[in-house]
Protein backbone atom coordinates (compact mmCIF):
# COMPACT_ATOMS: atom_id res chain seq x y z
CA UNK A 1 0.00 0.00 0.00
CA UNK A 2 1.62 3.43 -0.81
CA UNK A 3 1.49 6.35 1.30
CA UNK A 4 0.75 10.02 1.24
CA UNK A 5 3.33 12.08 0.55
CA UNK A 6 3.49 16.15 0.82
CA UNK A 7 6.08 18.88 0.40
CA UNK A 8 5.98 20.44 3.41
CA UNK A 9 9.28 23.43 2.98
CA UNK A 10 10.92 24.89 0.13
CA UNK A 11 14.54 26.24 0.51
CA UNK A 12 16.19 28.10 -2.63
CA UNK A 13 19.14 30.35 -2.91
CA UNK A 14 19.57 33.99 -5.01
CA UNK A 15 20.50 32.76 -8.33
CA UNK A 16 23.28 34.78 -10.47
CA UNK A 17 25.88 33.75 -12.80
CA UNK A 18 28.72 33.71 -10.12
CA UNK A 19 28.10 33.39 -6.45
CA UNK A 20 31.39 34.01 -5.65
CA UNK A 21 30.47 34.56 -1.96
CA UNK A 22 30.01 30.46 -1.55
CA UNK A 23 31.44 27.63 -2.35
CA UNK A 24 29.27 24.59 -4.14
CA UNK A 25 28.93 22.87 -0.20
CA UNK A 26 27.80 25.82 1.08
CA UNK A 27 25.78 26.77 -1.42
CA UNK A 28 23.85 23.78 -0.78
CA UNK A 29 23.51 23.58 2.59
CA UNK A 30 22.30 27.48 2.08
CA UNK A 31 19.35 25.74 0.30
CA UNK A 32 18.95 22.67 3.18
CA UNK A 33 18.81 25.06 6.02
CA UNK A 34 16.25 27.40 3.95
CA UNK A 35 14.14 24.25 3.25
CA UNK A 36 14.58 22.29 6.93
CA UNK A 37 13.64 26.18 8.26
CA UNK A 38 10.50 26.56 6.48
CA UNK A 39 9.30 22.88 6.81
CA UNK A 40 10.13 23.35 10.88
CA UNK A 41 11.93 20.38 10.65
CA UNK A 42 15.30 19.66 12.68
CA UNK A 43 17.87 17.73 11.15
CA UNK A 44 17.28 14.87 13.48
CA UNK A 45 14.04 14.22 12.04
CA UNK A 46 15.42 14.12 8.33
CA UNK A 47 15.94 10.22 7.43
CA UNK A 48 17.41 10.34 3.93
CA UNK A 49 18.89 12.78 1.61
CA UNK A 50 18.49 12.72 -2.04
CA UNK A 51 21.00 14.49 -4.35
CA UNK A 52 22.23 15.55 -7.62
CA UNK A 53 23.71 17.71 -10.19
CA UNK A 54 24.78 17.37 -13.69
CA UNK A 55 27.65 15.06 -13.84
CA UNK A 56 31.18 16.91 -14.01
CA UNK A 57 29.61 20.73 -14.77
CA UNK A 58 31.25 22.93 -12.80
CA UNK A 59 34.48 21.01 -12.27
CA UNK A 60 33.56 18.57 -9.62
CA UNK A 61 32.72 14.67 -10.65
CA UNK A 62 31.48 13.88 -6.66
CA UNK A 63 30.47 16.58 -5.21
CA UNK A 64 27.87 15.20 -2.63
CA UNK A 65 31.06 13.40 -1.18
CA UNK A 66 32.42 16.64 -0.34
CA UNK A 67 29.19 18.35 0.86
CA UNK A 68 27.41 15.57 3.23
CA UNK A 69 28.82 16.95 6.14
CA UNK A 70 27.59 20.28 4.89
CA UNK A 71 23.79 19.04 4.89
CA UNK A 72 24.59 17.17 8.07
CA UNK A 73 24.15 13.97 6.00
CA UNK A 74 26.42 11.77 8.15
CA UNK A 75 24.64 8.65 9.40
CA UNK A 76 21.98 8.87 6.88
CA UNK A 77 20.86 7.67 3.55
CA UNK A 78 22.69 9.83 0.53
CA UNK A 79 21.52 8.84 -3.14
CA UNK A 80 22.44 10.99 -5.85
CA UNK A 81 20.67 10.84 -8.79
CA UNK A 82 21.81 12.23 -12.22
CA UNK A 83 19.79 12.24 -15.50
CA UNK A 84 21.19 15.39 -17.42
CA UNK A 85 18.95 18.13 -17.74
CA UNK A 86 16.06 16.53 -16.24
CA UNK A 87 18.28 15.75 -12.91
CA UNK A 88 15.99 17.73 -10.70
CA UNK A 89 12.94 16.51 -11.61
CA UNK A 90 14.28 13.11 -10.98
CA UNK A 91 15.24 14.76 -7.75
CA UNK A 92 12.29 15.61 -6.81
CA UNK A 93 10.41 12.62 -7.75
CA UNK A 94 13.23 10.61 -6.01
CA UNK A 95 12.26 12.09 -2.25
CA UNK A 96 8.53 10.58 -3.14
CA UNK A 97 9.47 7.04 -3.31
CA UNK A 98 10.95 6.29 0.12
CA UNK A 99 8.43 8.06 1.71
CA UNK A 100 5.49 6.50 -0.23
CA UNK A 101 6.84 3.63 0.32
CA UNK A 102 6.92 3.63 4.08
CA UNK A 103 10.44 3.19 4.34
CA UNK A 104 11.12 6.84 5.43
CA UNK A 105 8.84 9.76 7.02
CA UNK A 106 11.07 12.81 5.94
CA UNK A 107 13.52 13.01 3.41
CA UNK A 108 15.35 16.13 1.62
CA UNK A 109 15.85 16.84 -1.86
CA UNK A 110 18.40 19.00 -3.01
CA UNK A 111 19.46 19.56 -6.86
CA UNK A 112 22.08 22.41 -7.69
CA UNK A 113 24.31 23.90 -10.27
CA UNK A 114 27.54 25.97 -10.25
CA UNK A 115 28.37 26.53 -13.60
CA UNK A 116 30.66 29.23 -12.72
CA UNK A 117 33.03 27.33 -10.48
CA UNK A 118 35.22 26.06 -13.80
CA UNK A 119 36.16 28.00 -16.69
CA UNK A 120 34.77 24.52 -18.50
CA UNK A 121 31.52 25.43 -16.89
CA UNK A 122 29.46 22.94 -19.11
CA UNK A 123 30.63 19.06 -19.23
CA UNK A 124 34.67 19.16 -18.22
CA UNK A 125 34.14 15.50 -17.71
CA UNK A 126 31.29 13.96 -18.21
CA UNK A 127 29.91 14.66 -22.06
CA UNK A 128 33.42 15.63 -23.55
CA UNK A 129 34.66 11.95 -22.96
CA UNK A 130 32.14 10.57 -25.20
CA UNK A 131 31.87 13.54 -27.60
CA UNK A 132 35.60 13.44 -28.32
CA UNK A 133 35.73 9.78 -28.84
CA UNK A 134 32.45 10.27 -31.48
CA UNK A 135 34.22 12.78 -33.01
CA UNK A 136 37.43 11.13 -33.29
CA UNK A 137 35.48 8.25 -34.39
CA UNK A 138 34.04 10.12 -37.01
CA UNK A 139 37.34 12.14 -38.09
CA UNK A 140 38.67 8.86 -39.28
CA UNK A 141 36.09 8.16 -42.04
CA UNK A 142 37.28 12.04 -43.51
CA UNK A 143 34.38 14.35 -41.74
CA UNK A 144 33.00 16.78 -43.86
CA UNK A 145 34.58 19.54 -41.98
CA UNK A 146 31.89 22.41 -43.02
CA UNK A 147 29.03 20.30 -42.12
CA UNK A 148 30.81 20.15 -38.75
CA UNK A 149 31.28 24.34 -38.31
CA UNK A 150 27.68 24.41 -39.40
CA UNK A 151 26.89 21.95 -36.37
CA UNK A 152 28.66 23.90 -34.02
CA UNK A 153 27.08 27.40 -35.05
CA UNK A 154 23.87 25.77 -33.98
CA UNK A 155 24.96 23.82 -30.93
CA UNK A 156 26.34 27.21 -29.54
CA UNK A 157 23.22 29.07 -30.44
CA UNK A 158 21.03 26.37 -29.09
CA UNK A 159 21.59 22.46 -30.38
CA UNK A 160 18.00 20.94 -31.28
CA UNK A 161 16.02 22.83 -29.51
CA UNK A 162 16.58 25.37 -32.41
CA UNK A 163 15.45 22.63 -34.85
CA UNK A 164 12.59 22.27 -32.36
CA UNK A 165 11.34 25.58 -32.71
CA UNK A 166 11.48 25.63 -36.57
CA UNK A 167 9.19 22.40 -36.33
CA UNK A 168 6.50 23.85 -34.06
CA UNK A 169 6.57 27.27 -35.82
CA UNK A 170 5.83 25.08 -39.38
CA UNK A 171 2.76 23.10 -37.83
CA UNK A 172 1.45 25.60 -35.24
CA UNK A 173 1.95 29.01 -37.18
CA UNK A 174 3.61 30.24 -34.60
CA UNK A 175 6.08 33.15 -35.21
CA UNK A 176 9.52 34.58 -33.60
CA UNK A 177 7.28 37.01 -32.10
CA UNK A 178 5.35 34.73 -29.93
CA UNK A 179 9.22 33.82 -28.91
CA UNK A 180 9.71 37.52 -28.06
CA UNK A 181 6.57 37.33 -26.01
CA UNK A 182 7.38 34.51 -23.74
CA UNK A 183 11.09 35.70 -22.99
CA UNK A 184 9.74 39.02 -21.89
CA UNK A 185 6.56 37.53 -19.81
CA UNK A 186 9.49 34.97 -18.48
CA UNK A 187 11.90 38.40 -17.39
CA UNK A 188 8.62 40.12 -15.96
CA UNK A 189 7.90 37.17 -13.91
CA UNK A 190 11.41 37.07 -12.72
CA UNK A 191 11.58 40.92 -11.70
CA UNK A 192 8.44 39.18 -9.13
CA UNK A 193 10.66 36.82 -8.11
CA UNK A 194 13.26 37.84 -5.66
CA UNK A 195 15.04 34.10 -6.03
CA UNK A 196 15.68 34.83 -10.31
CA UNK A 197 18.65 35.26 -12.64
CA UNK A 198 17.52 37.30 -15.08
CA UNK A 199 15.28 40.07 -13.97
CA UNK A 200 13.81 42.72 -16.06
CA UNK A 201 11.11 44.48 -14.86
CA UNK A 202 8.65 46.16 -17.32
CA UNK A 203 10.16 44.17 -20.39
CA UNK A 204 8.52 44.09 -23.57
CA UNK A 205 8.74 41.63 -26.21
CA UNK A 206 10.15 44.95 -28.73
CA UNK A 207 13.36 44.94 -25.93
CA UNK A 208 14.20 41.26 -26.89
CA UNK A 209 13.04 41.70 -30.67
CA UNK A 210 15.61 44.38 -30.57
CA UNK A 211 18.54 41.84 -29.39
CA UNK A 212 20.58 40.18 -31.93
CA UNK A 213 19.35 37.11 -34.06
CA UNK A 214 22.12 33.84 -33.05
CA UNK A 215 20.26 31.52 -35.20
CA UNK A 216 17.06 31.78 -36.79
CA UNK A 217 14.47 31.84 -34.94
CA UNK A 218 16.65 32.29 -31.75
CA UNK A 219 17.53 35.78 -30.97
CA UNK A 220 20.14 36.86 -27.83
CA UNK A 221 17.37 37.76 -25.54
CA UNK A 222 15.56 34.25 -26.10
CA UNK A 223 18.28 32.61 -24.34
CA UNK A 224 18.78 31.25 -20.76
CA UNK A 225 21.51 32.52 -18.60
CA UNK A 226 23.83 29.58 -17.50
CA UNK A 227 23.11 30.42 -13.17
CA UNK A 228 24.63 29.30 -9.70
CA UNK A 229 22.16 28.14 -7.44
CA UNK A 230 20.34 25.50 -5.50
CA UNK A 231 17.06 24.57 -4.47
CA UNK A 232 15.42 21.79 -1.96
CA UNK A 233 12.26 20.47 -0.77
CA UNK A 234 11.46 18.61 2.48
CA UNK A 235 9.17 15.34 1.71
CA UNK A 236 6.87 13.67 4.99
CA UNK A 237 4.68 11.04 4.89
CA UNK A 238 0.35 12.42 5.22
CA UNK A 239 0.57 12.68 9.75
CA UNK A 240 3.76 14.53 9.84
CA UNK A 241 3.10 16.56 7.13
CA UNK A 242 -0.37 17.75 8.57
CA UNK A 243 1.21 18.36 11.32
CA UNK A 244 3.97 20.57 10.47
CA UNK A 245 1.92 22.19 7.06
CA UNK A 246 -0.81 24.30 7.41
CA UNK A 247 -1.55 23.92 3.36
CA UNK A 248 1.35 20.98 2.41
CA UNK A 249 1.93 20.57 -1.82
CA UNK A 250 0.86 17.07 -1.97
CA UNK A 251 2.17 14.24 -4.67
CA UNK A 252 -0.82 13.62 -6.57
CA UNK A 253 1.17 11.92 -9.38
CA UNK A 254 4.14 11.52 -11.52
CA UNK A 255 5.79 9.88 -14.40
CA UNK A 256 9.08 9.93 -16.12
CA UNK A 257 9.66 8.79 -19.98
CA UNK A 258 11.95 8.73 -22.12
CA UNK A 259 12.10 8.35 -25.93
CA UNK A 260 15.02 7.50 -28.40
CA UNK A 261 17.56 10.00 -28.52
CA UNK A 262 17.14 12.65 -30.09
CA UNK A 263 20.02 14.69 -30.77
CA UNK A 264 21.49 14.67 -33.70
CA UNK A 265 24.99 13.03 -34.53
CA UNK A 266 24.73 10.26 -31.71
CA UNK A 267 26.67 7.71 -31.20
CA UNK A 268 28.76 6.71 -34.69
CA UNK A 269 27.14 9.61 -36.13
CA UNK A 270 23.95 7.82 -37.22
CA UNK A 271 20.42 9.37 -38.32
CA UNK A 272 17.92 9.96 -35.77
CA UNK A 273 14.26 7.92 -36.38
CA UNK A 274 12.35 10.98 -34.29
CA UNK A 275 11.18 12.93 -38.12
CA UNK A 276 10.01 15.55 -35.67
CA UNK A 277 12.09 16.78 -32.37
CA UNK A 278 9.02 18.90 -31.32
CA UNK A 279 7.04 15.60 -30.98
CA UNK A 280 8.24 14.98 -27.31
CA UNK A 281 6.71 11.87 -27.18
CA UNK A 282 8.49 10.93 -23.79
CA UNK A 283 6.40 14.20 -22.22
CA UNK A 284 2.82 13.37 -23.07
CA UNK A 285 3.52 10.03 -22.71
CA UNK A 286 5.03 11.30 -18.82
CA UNK A 287 1.81 13.85 -18.66
CA UNK A 288 -0.99 10.95 -19.22
CA UNK A 289 0.57 8.30 -16.85
CA UNK A 290 0.64 11.01 -14.20
CA UNK A 291 -2.94 12.90 -14.68
CA UNK A 292 -4.33 9.44 -14.70
CA UNK A 293 -2.37 8.34 -11.00
CA UNK A 294 -3.75 11.98 -10.44
CA UNK A 295 -7.17 10.92 -10.83
CA UNK A 296 -7.03 13.75 -13.50
CA UNK A 297 -9.54 13.34 -16.78
CA UNK A 298 -9.26 16.89 -17.98
CA UNK A 299 -6.01 19.18 -17.45
CA UNK A 300 -7.30 22.11 -19.24
CA UNK A 301 -10.11 22.60 -16.56
CA UNK A 302 -8.32 20.96 -13.30
CA UNK A 303 -4.83 22.27 -14.12
CA UNK A 304 -4.17 25.76 -11.90
CA UNK A 305 -0.97 26.52 -13.05
CA UNK A 306 2.30 25.01 -14.68
CA UNK A 307 5.52 25.49 -14.57
CA UNK A 308 7.27 24.04 -17.67
CA UNK A 309 11.09 23.52 -18.59
CA UNK A 310 11.57 26.24 -21.16
CA UNK A 311 15.57 27.19 -21.53
CA UNK A 312 14.28 28.33 -25.19
CA UNK A 313 10.86 30.54 -25.32
CA UNK A 314 9.37 28.10 -27.91
CA UNK A 315 9.72 25.14 -25.34
CA UNK A 316 7.09 26.67 -23.04
CA UNK A 317 4.44 26.85 -25.79
CA UNK A 318 5.40 22.86 -27.14
CA UNK A 319 5.40 21.38 -23.80
CA UNK A 320 2.02 23.34 -22.83
CA UNK A 321 0.39 21.14 -25.75
CA UNK A 322 2.24 18.28 -24.58
CA UNK A 323 0.95 18.50 -21.12
CA UNK A 324 -2.21 18.74 -22.52
CA UNK A 325 -3.32 22.49 -21.47
CA UNK A 326 -3.63 23.95 -24.28
CA UNK A 327 -5.06 22.11 -28.13
CA UNK A 328 -2.57 21.34 -30.14
CA UNK A 329 -0.87 24.27 -32.28
CA UNK A 330 -3.12 26.71 -30.30
CA UNK A 331 -0.38 27.40 -26.81
CA UNK A 332 0.65 30.61 -28.71
CA UNK A 333 -2.39 31.79 -29.30
CA UNK A 334 -3.74 31.47 -25.59
CA UNK A 335 -0.11 33.47 -25.05
CA UNK A 336 -1.58 36.17 -27.09
CA UNK A 337 -4.68 36.85 -25.11
CA UNK A 338 -2.40 36.73 -21.94
CA UNK A 339 -4.10 33.68 -20.61
CA UNK A 340 -0.68 32.16 -19.77
CA UNK A 341 0.36 35.14 -17.86
CA UNK A 342 0.32 35.22 -13.56
CA UNK A 343 -3.00 36.55 -13.43
CA UNK A 344 -4.52 34.44 -16.55
CA UNK A 345 -6.24 31.46 -17.01
CA UNK A 346 -3.45 29.28 -16.77
CA UNK A 347 -0.32 30.74 -15.71
CA UNK A 348 2.73 29.46 -17.15
CA UNK A 349 6.05 29.68 -15.19
CA UNK A 350 4.82 32.69 -12.63
CA UNK A 351 8.59 31.97 -11.68
CA UNK A 352 10.07 33.34 -14.55
CA UNK A 353 10.76 29.42 -15.12
CA UNK A 354 14.38 28.30 -16.92
CA UNK A 355 14.25 30.97 -19.21
CA UNK A 356 14.92 33.42 -16.49
CA UNK A 357 17.11 31.51 -14.06
CA UNK A 358 18.81 27.73 -15.32
CA UNK A 359 21.09 26.44 -12.90
CA UNK A 360 20.56 22.91 -14.88
CA UNK A 361 20.58 20.65 -12.06
CA UNK A 362 18.06 22.56 -10.37
CA UNK A 363 16.18 23.67 -12.58
CA UNK A 364 13.69 20.68 -13.28
CA UNK A 365 13.43 20.75 -9.60
CA UNK A 366 12.63 24.52 -9.09
CA UNK A 367 9.86 23.49 -11.05
CA UNK A 368 8.74 21.31 -8.54
CA UNK A 369 9.40 23.42 -5.59
CA UNK A 370 7.79 26.54 -7.50
CA UNK A 371 4.54 24.42 -7.94
CA UNK A 372 4.52 23.61 -4.38
CA UNK A 373 6.02 26.99 -3.67
CA UNK A 374 1.98 28.40 -5.24
CA UNK A 375 0.10 25.56 -3.75
CA UNK A 376 1.28 26.46 -0.51
CA UNK A 377 0.96 29.97 -0.68
CA UNK A 378 4.13 31.29 -0.45
CA UNK A 379 4.90 32.56 -3.66
CA UNK A 380 4.70 35.92 -2.35
CA UNK A 381 5.28 38.48 -5.34
CA UNK A 382 4.76 35.93 -7.96
CA UNK A 383 1.87 34.25 -6.26
CA UNK A 384 -0.60 33.99 -9.07
CA UNK A 385 -4.33 35.43 -7.91
CA UNK A 386 -5.94 32.66 -8.51
CA UNK A 387 -7.08 29.34 -5.99
CA UNK A 388 -4.01 26.68 -6.76
CA UNK A 389 -5.54 23.02 -6.11
CA UNK A 390 -3.40 21.38 -9.03
CA UNK A 391 -0.11 22.18 -10.44
CA UNK A 392 2.19 20.51 -12.95
CA UNK A 393 6.03 20.99 -12.72
CA UNK A 394 7.89 19.59 -15.69
CA UNK A 395 11.31 18.44 -16.79
CA UNK A 396 13.30 18.03 -19.78
CA UNK A 397 16.78 17.17 -20.74
CA UNK A 398 18.92 13.98 -21.15
CA UNK A 399 20.16 13.62 -24.69
CA UNK A 400 16.74 15.15 -25.33
CA UNK A 401 15.42 12.35 -24.53
CA UNK A 402 14.22 12.47 -20.79
CA UNK A 403 11.18 13.88 -18.70
CA UNK A 404 9.58 14.22 -15.79
CA UNK A 405 5.81 15.39 -15.27
CA UNK A 406 4.90 15.63 -11.49
CA UNK A 407 1.21 16.48 -10.34
CA UNK A 408 1.23 18.35 -7.07
CA UNK A 409 -2.26 19.37 -5.27
CA UNK A 410 -4.01 21.05 -2.05
CA UNK A 411 -5.08 17.53 -1.16
CA UNK A 412 -3.25 14.08 -1.08
CA UNK A 413 -6.34 12.66 -4.42
CA UNK A 414 -7.14 9.20 -4.27
CA UNK B 1 21.42 29.52 6.55
CA UNK B 2 23.25 27.20 6.13
CA UNK B 3 26.93 26.85 6.93
CA UNK B 4 28.94 30.06 5.22
CA UNK B 5 32.54 30.47 6.15
CA UNK B 6 32.38 34.17 6.96
CA UNK B 7 35.77 34.27 7.46
CA UNK B 8 36.43 34.37 3.28
CA UNK B 9 34.33 36.08 1.58
CA UNK B 10 35.17 35.03 -2.11
CA UNK B 11 35.74 31.62 -3.79
CA UNK B 12 39.60 31.29 -4.75
CA UNK B 13 41.16 30.67 -8.26
CA UNK B 14 43.57 28.03 -8.83
CA UNK B 15 44.59 27.43 -12.43
CA UNK B 16 45.29 24.42 -14.14
CA UNK B 17 43.94 21.81 -16.87
CA UNK B 18 42.97 19.03 -17.22
CA UNK B 19 44.28 16.19 -19.18
CA UNK B 20 42.04 13.73 -21.24
CA UNK B 21 46.05 11.76 -21.58
CA UNK B 22 43.83 8.90 -23.43
CA UNK B 23 40.29 7.91 -24.15
CA UNK B 24 39.33 4.09 -25.01
CA UNK B 25 36.14 4.27 -27.43
CA UNK B 26 34.88 1.21 -29.37
CA UNK B 27 33.01 2.67 -32.89
CA UNK B 28 31.03 0.77 -35.02
CA UNK B 29 31.79 -0.25 -38.23
CA UNK B 30 28.89 1.34 -39.83
CA UNK B 31 30.81 4.38 -41.11
CA UNK B 32 33.11 2.14 -42.93
CA UNK B 33 29.75 -0.21 -44.87
CA UNK B 34 28.47 3.78 -45.18
CA UNK B 35 31.68 5.57 -46.87
CA UNK B 36 31.99 2.54 -48.96
CA UNK B 37 29.15 3.72 -50.72
CA UNK B 38 29.54 7.68 -49.94
CA UNK B 39 32.74 6.68 -52.42
CA UNK B 40 29.75 4.92 -54.92
CA UNK B 41 27.44 8.03 -54.50
CA UNK B 42 25.37 5.58 -52.83
CA UNK B 43 23.28 6.87 -49.47
CA UNK B 44 22.67 3.18 -47.36
CA UNK B 45 20.74 3.02 -44.28
CA UNK B 46 20.15 1.05 -41.71
CA UNK B 47 16.87 -1.25 -42.40
CA UNK B 48 14.95 -2.62 -38.54
CA UNK B 49 13.48 -5.62 -39.41
CA UNK B 50 11.20 -4.69 -36.30
CA UNK B 51 9.58 -1.76 -37.82
CA UNK B 52 10.50 -1.54 -41.40
CA UNK B 53 12.44 2.18 -40.70
CA UNK B 54 15.50 2.88 -42.80
CA UNK B 55 17.56 5.37 -40.68
CA UNK B 56 20.18 7.74 -42.08
CA UNK B 57 23.29 6.95 -41.89
CA UNK B 58 22.70 3.88 -40.41
CA UNK B 59 22.93 2.96 -36.30
CA UNK B 60 23.26 -0.44 -34.53
CA UNK B 61 19.85 -0.16 -32.92
CA UNK B 62 16.38 1.33 -33.55
CA UNK B 63 15.52 3.64 -30.81
CA UNK B 64 11.97 2.64 -30.16
CA UNK B 65 11.60 -1.22 -31.02
CA UNK B 66 15.15 -2.13 -29.75
CA UNK B 67 16.04 -4.71 -32.51
CA UNK B 68 19.24 -4.76 -34.13
CA UNK B 69 19.01 -2.46 -37.17
CA UNK B 70 20.87 -5.40 -39.48
CA UNK B 71 19.37 -4.93 -42.96
CA UNK B 72 20.51 -2.81 -45.67
CA UNK B 73 18.65 -0.14 -48.13
CA UNK B 74 19.62 2.29 -50.78
CA UNK B 75 17.71 5.47 -50.32
CA UNK B 76 17.58 8.18 -52.93
CA UNK B 77 20.20 11.46 -52.85
CA UNK B 78 17.27 13.28 -53.38
CA UNK B 79 14.96 14.16 -50.50
CA UNK B 80 13.34 17.11 -48.99
CA UNK B 81 14.02 19.64 -46.34
CA UNK B 82 12.17 19.06 -43.06
CA UNK B 83 14.07 21.64 -41.04
CA UNK B 84 16.31 24.20 -40.87
CA UNK B 85 18.07 27.18 -39.55
CA UNK B 86 20.00 30.54 -41.30
CA UNK B 87 23.36 31.98 -39.28
CA UNK B 88 24.17 35.13 -39.45
CA UNK B 89 27.19 36.11 -40.83
CA UNK B 90 30.22 34.74 -40.29
CA UNK B 91 33.10 36.82 -39.74
CA UNK B 92 36.38 36.03 -38.55
CA UNK B 93 36.90 35.51 -34.81
CA UNK B 94 32.96 34.76 -34.85
CA UNK B 95 33.27 30.87 -34.40
CA UNK B 96 35.96 28.88 -32.63
CA UNK B 97 35.72 24.86 -33.39
CA UNK B 98 38.44 22.22 -32.28
CA UNK B 99 40.78 26.18 -31.23
CA UNK B 100 40.25 26.57 -35.07
CA UNK B 101 38.41 29.64 -36.71
CA UNK B 102 37.37 28.44 -39.92
CA UNK B 103 37.17 31.61 -41.58
CA UNK B 104 41.02 31.77 -40.63
CA UNK B 105 41.53 28.20 -42.29
CA UNK B 106 39.52 29.62 -45.28
CA UNK B 107 36.90 26.73 -44.65
CA UNK B 108 34.04 29.76 -44.55
CA UNK B 109 34.29 32.62 -46.76
CA UNK B 110 34.62 35.63 -44.34
CA UNK B 111 30.92 36.94 -44.05
CA UNK B 112 29.38 33.56 -45.39
CA UNK B 113 26.26 32.77 -44.10
CA UNK B 114 25.48 28.75 -42.82
CA UNK B 115 22.24 27.00 -43.97
CA UNK B 116 22.10 24.31 -41.73
CA UNK B 117 19.48 21.65 -42.93
CA UNK B 118 17.26 18.07 -41.96
CA UNK B 119 16.79 16.54 -45.09
CA UNK B 120 14.53 13.19 -45.54
CA UNK B 121 15.88 11.55 -48.64
CA UNK B 122 13.12 9.71 -50.87
CA UNK B 123 12.67 6.28 -49.03
CA UNK B 124 14.41 7.08 -45.69
CA UNK B 125 12.52 7.47 -42.19
CA UNK B 126 15.20 9.70 -40.50
CA UNK B 127 16.50 13.23 -40.74
CA UNK B 128 20.32 13.44 -42.16
CA UNK B 129 21.80 16.60 -41.00
CA UNK B 130 23.86 18.38 -43.70
CA UNK B 131 24.26 21.71 -44.91
CA UNK B 132 22.49 23.57 -47.82
CA UNK B 133 24.53 24.94 -50.67
CA UNK B 134 24.27 26.67 -53.73
CA UNK B 135 20.67 28.78 -52.28
CA UNK B 136 19.75 31.96 -51.05
CA UNK B 137 19.17 31.95 -47.40
CA UNK B 138 15.67 33.70 -48.24
CA UNK B 139 14.54 31.18 -50.35
CA UNK B 140 14.97 28.34 -47.64
CA UNK B 141 12.04 26.50 -46.96
CA UNK B 142 10.69 23.08 -45.03
CA UNK B 143 9.55 21.11 -48.35
CA UNK B 144 12.40 22.32 -50.52
CA UNK B 145 13.30 19.82 -52.61
CA UNK B 146 17.11 19.38 -53.00
CA UNK B 147 19.26 16.53 -53.72
CA UNK B 148 23.62 15.40 -52.80
CA UNK B 149 25.89 17.33 -54.03
CA UNK B 150 28.86 14.97 -54.36
CA UNK B 151 32.96 15.55 -54.63
CA UNK B 152 33.85 15.01 -57.86
CA UNK B 153 35.98 12.45 -57.12
CA UNK B 154 35.03 10.65 -53.93
CA UNK B 155 37.29 9.15 -52.08
CA UNK B 156 35.01 6.96 -49.87
CA UNK B 157 35.11 9.62 -46.62
CA UNK B 158 31.73 10.83 -45.08
CA UNK B 159 33.05 14.50 -47.11
CA UNK B 160 32.35 12.79 -50.22
CA UNK B 161 29.08 13.92 -49.55
CA UNK B 162 29.16 17.62 -48.98
CA UNK B 163 26.08 18.88 -48.65
CA UNK B 164 22.71 19.40 -50.84
CA UNK B 165 21.53 21.63 -53.48
CA UNK B 166 18.26 23.18 -54.60
CA UNK B 167 16.59 21.02 -57.31
ZN1 LIG C 1 12.40 -0.44 -35.32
Amino acid sequence: MKRNAAIIGCGQTKHSSKRRDVNVAEMVSEAVYNALEDAQVSMREVDAFIVGNMPGFGGIAQPEQWLGDWIGAAGKPVIRIATGGTTGGSVGQGAYYPVASGLHDVVVAVAWEKHSDSKEAGATSGLLHVGLGNLFHAASYGLNLKNLMAMSMVGAAAGVAVYQAVFYMHRSGCTIEHFDMVAAKARRNAARNKYAHLQWPGCTPEDIAETELLAYPFRYGHICPASDGASAIVVAEENLARKKARRPAWYKGLASYSDEENQLQSENFGGVGVLDPSEQRGCWVSAMKAYAMAGIKDPQKEIDMAELYQPFPSQELIFAERLGLFDEGTAWMALEKGETDINGRMPLDPSGGVNATNAIGSSAMQRILECALQIMGKAEEHQVPKKVSNAVAHGWGGVTNYSTVTVLGDSPGR
Amino acid sequence: MGFIKDERPQTICVEGTWSLSSYHYKGSKLLEQYVKGLKQKKLIGSFCPGCAKVILPPRNLCGRCHRIMDGRKTVSDRGTITCYTVSPAITKGKLKVLGMDPVETGLIKDGEILIPVFVRFDGSDSNTDTILLNAEPKAVHIGMRVKVIWAKEPQGALSDFEGVEPI
